[in-house]
């Protein structure tokens, strides 16, 4: 047997070392957004959960999450008394601090188990590979940057989906990788942005006899359905007899903000204003009419409706339309061909379609795409050179999450390190493809990855330089933000051509 | 890190082995007919380094890695923060910079010499000029002349952390890589041990807690000690003096270092036989290096400026102690002055015979045997008197032999030495037989569990007895994460008990170098001490008529490791040198037969 050193447990217990050391590291408003729901959840009855609105924060996530966090609150009590309290706003005590944080550290072993249940799952030859995945994602940038110094509990969220689809991959347990799923959306609701492939490829694969469609199975059906229905009526029943379910409604899916969140997510409708702010100066040559309202807008970057100066609005009918049609593409082969890794390729494929598409896009749902796609990333160096831009792009757009001075090397040098490390890992191992490779994707990887140094040094180092401290600072943060958007973007086309090819 | 395709595992032999080498066995177990396991997490890390991978992908990963724990710790709090009016390490430092930006250089050691006045040689002068120059193009408020006292921006910590970081990376790690990279090759270690020992040396807790949480620039005077004993691998004398020199002007605690590097340079021009020239060399390039290092001090005190400002100022005893005479009106009396008052700065000879509460021998005894009845003088004289007897031996043996190989063992043993016994130590000077014992990680059979044992505990318990000074500084937690990941990762107790346990090596052989059962036995004591001390100090609070009684007691267990620490570098030394003789002896003799 090949020896896999060192093994996933050792370098969680450095990584968790290091993360410790993160202890003192900036922490966004998501830190004092938790700390407010241990209080919600300790200090009221769940009946008052989600109409409490002292802080600005109110409880936003559906109800597992809840009770996580009141699950939490019961240990944070030895912690600190003082961090439960509804009306403590932006309470941040040492020992909060620290109790928050580690929170975060050890709910993080849930990712540990789905990957270490990953590796075992992989067939003997495949083990190396399955174990360099699980590995980059252990130690992935985005995790440590989104969760261990921004703060959110990411790494739990992402090990439960980690363990849902590694229990997709054989029958017997694929009736707990839906149950597993269903709970996981009852935890965060992001998560609905996969749902469709979970649905289509239960549906397929578990209600129906793989190999005839016409064979229903009405058994297993019915164990998911009750399954399912279960863990939602667990969730909501309590919310449902409170009739409470309007006001859970309206506090998930708060339908009030822009188009694109205050940083621009690396996405579709990042290329589209920056398009849009290119063709200000030249609109009056090409004869097209401008928008004044709209001038002070985008640069600013600020929470709020983004309006358009010369190309037409965007509204939300039209994300909700453009994502769902570029999720169905996917689906019709998964439905098609219903075997473990078009399933990961569909969840990949839906992950893409909502973060490029979707409406108020925060950069960090990233995450969407890069870890499911890292589970298939290494199958043969076609998947590989698709998910290679996404790797740098992804990870590099993270970056203005975190703006102070101390966290600058942190986020650069560990990043640079990961993929120093995972990208030269991953050229060695991969195994060439079945079917020749398609050219142009190489070159463009290739470009791309060779941009992205001089691009960083500039926008870190040379802008500041050039113009001093603090001026056109939205340059930088627009150059990053539509690079990154063409990274993804270029790895989202090419990796629909692998998978529909392959 | 993927290890690579089973077809590359064997690691190519790529040089000529000693015999007694045992390669990279001491890195592996082997459990069962053909499994391969490492041999401690350190190992594990870089398992798929093994072969096949070069050294211009493992070296940058290495660096960033060890960069990322250091700018981590400097996260956490510094020397003096929040404690005014006088602060710490961290307000001496960003004064120093403030000082030698805004005066000239003839005021550098003069002026308002009560708040953290200038105690460091010129070295540190000059690169506390640097730093402050650069600094100040960030924010001149940094370093405002008097203004900035005690200024705790934070964006002041993050640029002051950088210039740690920055000189660290400029001086002391490319010396270790170098260092490590020339003795490995020397020794005949392959290239995978030799990075594991590097992982080792780099990530050593004691170093990283003081240069980067409570705040010092350790690393630089470190680091030209190391690049001088690269030199002397490579066999350049001169360039050796040139940064030993360089070492002594940047930090003056290089001088417990001297005697070995004296000793050392005296031995090789006299054996094996008497070479004048160099000698003459070695001489003339040392007294060059500290005139160039004083030079821009003396030059500067000639100007009719500086002279009004060093003859104003009240004399150093130093300089009164002068066997001669010298004029004030005399053209010389401003350099004299100038030099007289940096060594009057830089040695403190006014102070007490140890400071705060250390574990040497001074410290210790008084704690049962109130030294303070004694004057000081007398205590002065006794404390040379014992620092000489205890480095005469291991000077006499590495000036007899002068061998490279030699220099670690003897280093760390006077160092010991000094620390033990010498006057005027901080608990901080441990770095300073630290750094020498630890580097023999690298060497032949460097990884093995018995030098790994011995190493790993001095380091554990050298950084266990700065626990005192972190915890006030706030690093505790710092403290414990480093220092308990670096137990994990070179395989120590309390995170595993496997180095003191019998196996059999790689070619099933029994171990040859383990831990002897006397030093098992002293090991596992003091750690079951470091970790109830640490227990009793949490829980408990000192009793009222004796506030200091855990410091006291962390004094005297580290002093009684430290002691023991010396007696092994110390027989470690005689054991090297007596198996080169054999070695060198046999040699001879089959020349001869043939």
């Amino acid at each position: 047997m090949a020896e896999l050193y060192p093994s996933l447990a050792q370098c969680a217990i450095v990584s968790a070392a290091f993360k410790i050391l993160l202890f003192p590291t900036y922490k966004s408003t998501d830190f004092e957004v938790h700390r407010n729901w241990l209080a919600i959840t300790h200090s009221l009855p769940a009946k008052e959960w989600y109409y409490e609105k002292t802080s600005e924060w109110t409880l936003d996530y559906p109800p597992f999450f809840a009770a996580f966090e009141w699950v939490l609150s019961q240990a944070a009590r030895f912690a600190d008394p003082d961090m439960l309290n509804v009306k403590n706003l932006r309470y941040d005590s040492w020992q909060t601090v620290y109790f928050q944080r580690t929170t975060v550290i050890i709910s993080e072993l849930v990712l540990l188990y789905a990957l270490q249940r990953f590796v075992k799952a992989a067939s003997h030859a495949n083990k190396q590979l399955a174990y360099a995945a699980a590995l980059s994602i252990l130690l992935s940038p985005g995790l440590l940057i989104i969760d261990h110094i921004h703060f959110q509990y990411n790494g739990f969220l992402y090990g439960l989906l980690v363990l849902s689809m590694v229990l997709a991959r054989k029958q017997s347990t694929l009736l707990y990788s839906g149950i597993i799923f269903a709970a996981l959306l009852c935890l965060k609701h992001i998560y609905l942005y996969l749902a469709l492939a979970y649905f289509v490829y239960l549906l397929r694969a578990y209600c129906f006899d793989p190999k005839s469609i016409l064979r229903p199975k009405f058994g297993n059906s019915f164990k998911l359905g009750l399954g399912v229905l279960g863990v939602f009526g667990i969730a909501f029943g309590p919310f449902a007899y409170w009739n409470q379910l309007l006001q859970l409604r309206d506090r998930l899916f708060p339908f009030s903000r822009g188009l694109c969140h205050a940083y621009w997510a690396p996405n579709i409708w990042a290329m589209y204003s920056f398009t849009d702010r290119v063709l200000i100066p030249l609109a009056p040559r090409l004869g097209l009419p401008v928008n004044r309202d709209a001038l002070g807008s985008v640069t600013r970057g600020l929470v709020g409706d983004t309006s358009f100066a010369v190309l037409p609005e965007v509204k939300k009918e039209h994300t909700f339309l453009l994502t769902f049609i570029f999720q169905l593409l996917p689906l019709v082969k998964l439905w098609l061909r219903p075997d473990w890794e078009t399933f990961v390729g569909a969840i990949t494929l839906c992950g893409y379609a909502s973060f490029l598409f979707g409406w108020h896009v925060h950069e960090k749902a990233v995450l969407l795409i890069i870890i499911p796609f890292s589970l298939i990333a290494l199958k043969d160096r076609r998947y590989f050179s698709a998910f290679r831009p996404l790797a740098v792009a992804g990870h590099v757009s993270l970056f203005p999450l975190l703006f102070t001075a101390a966290e600058f090397p942190i986020k650069t040098v560990y990043t640079v390190m990961w993929l120093v490390l995972f990208l030269f890992a991953f050229d060695r191992i991969t195994p060439v493809p079945e079917r020749p490779r398609i050219f142009v994707f190489d070159r463009f990887s290739f470009l791309y990855l060779t941009v992205a140094i001089p691009l960083i040094v500039y926008c870190s180092l040379v802008h500041q330089l050039i113009f001093g401290w603090g001026r056109y600072e939205f340059l930088p943060l627009m150059f990053m933000s539509s690079y990154s958007a063409l990274g993804v973007v270029g790895s989202w086309v090419g990796f629909m051509v692998v998978y529909f090819t392959a | 890190m993927v290890p690579p395709r089973p077809s590359s595992h064997r690691p190519r032999k790529k040089r000529k082995a000693t015999p007694s080498s045992a390669g990279p066995n001491h890195l592996v177990l082997v459990k069962g007919s053909d499994k391969r396991s490492p041999a401690f997490p350190l190992a594990s890390f870089l398992w798929s380094a093994r072969a096949g991978v070069s050294q211009w992908l493992v070296l940058p990963l290495i660096l960033m890695a060890v960069g990322l724990f250091r700018w981590a710790i400097g996260l956490w709090g510094y020397s003096g923060f929040n404690v005014p009016p006088m602060h710490g390490d961290y307000e001496a430092q960003r004064h120093w910079m403030e000082l030698t930006v805004h005066l000239p250089l003839s005021k550098w050691y003069l002026y308002d010499l009560q708040y953290w006045g200038l105690d460091y040689p010129p070295l540190t002068a000059y690169h506390s000029w640097i730093c402050g120059k650069i600094g100040s193009i960030f924010d001149p408020a940094w370093f405002a002349l008097d203004k900035s006292r005690g200024l705790e921006d934070p964006r002041l910590k993050v640029f002051m952390r950088a210039t740690v970081v920055v000189s660290e990376y400029l001086v002391f790690i490319p010396a270790i890589v170098n260092f490590l990279r020339r003795y490995a090759h020397m020794q005949g270690v392959h290239a995978w041990p030799a990075s594991v020992a590097l992982v080792a040396v780099l990530m050593q807790p004691a170093t990283i807690l003081i240069d980067h949480g409570h705040f010092q620039y350790n690393t630089v005077m470190l680091g030209l000690v190391v690049a001088s004993l690269d030199a002397i691998l490579a066999g350049r004398m001169l360039w050796a003096c040139i940064f030993f020199v360089g070492s002594l002007g940047f930090k003056q605690m290089a001088l417990y270092y001297a005697p070995v590097m004296f000793a050392f340079l005296l031995g090789v021009c006299i054996f094996p036989r008497v070479r004048i020239l160099r000698l003459l060399c070695i001489s003339l390039v040392t007294l060059a290096s500290f005139a160039i290092l004083f030079a821009p001090f003396l030059i500067g005190a000639t100007s009719d400026e500086s002279r009004s400002v060093l003859t104003s100022a009240p004399q150093p005893p130093v300089l009164q102690a002068l066997p001669f005479e010298v004029d004030k009106n005399s053209p010389l009396y401003a350099p004299i002055f100038q030099l007289m008052q940096i060594i009057h700065r830089v040695f403190p000879f006014a102070r007490g015979i140890f400071e705060d509460k250390v574990s040497n021998a001074w410290c210790a005894i008084h704690t049962f045997y109130k030294l303070n009845r004694f004057e000081q003088g007398l205590l002065q004289k006794v404390s040379l008197g014992t620092t000489l007897g205890a480095i005469v031996i291991p000077c006499f043996i590495i000036f007899r032999h002068p061998r490279a190989s030699l220099l670690l063992p003897a280093l760390s043993s006077v160092s010991w030495a000094f620390f033990l016994f010498s006057f005027q130590v901080h608990e901080k000077s441990v770095l300073l037989p630290l750094l020498p014992m630890t580097l023999l990680l690298g060497g032949d059979n460097g990884l093995s569990k018995e030098t790994r044992a011995w190493v790993g505990w001095a380091n554990i318990l050298g950084t266990w007895t700065m626990f005192p000074l972190l915890k006030r500084e706030d690093l505790r937690i710092p403290y414990f994460v480093i220092t308990l990941l670096w137990a994990y990762l070179i395989g120590l107790p309390p995170t595993s008990l496997e180095i003191y346990r019998s196996r059999s090596l790689l070619n099933g052989e029994k171990a040859k170098f383990e831990p002897h059962i006397l030093a098992k036995l002293i090991h596992f004591s003091f750690y079951a001490a470091m970790i109830a001390w640490h227990i009793v100090e949490a829980y408990f609070p000192a009793p009222k008529e004796l506030p200091d009684l855990w410091v006291v007691i962390n004094v005297l267990i580290g002093a009684g490791g430290f002691g023991i620490a010396y007696l092994w570098c110390l027989w470690k030394l005689i054991v090297q040198c007596r198996e080169i003789d054999r070695k060198v002896a046999g040699e001879e003799s089959s020349k001869k037969k043939q």
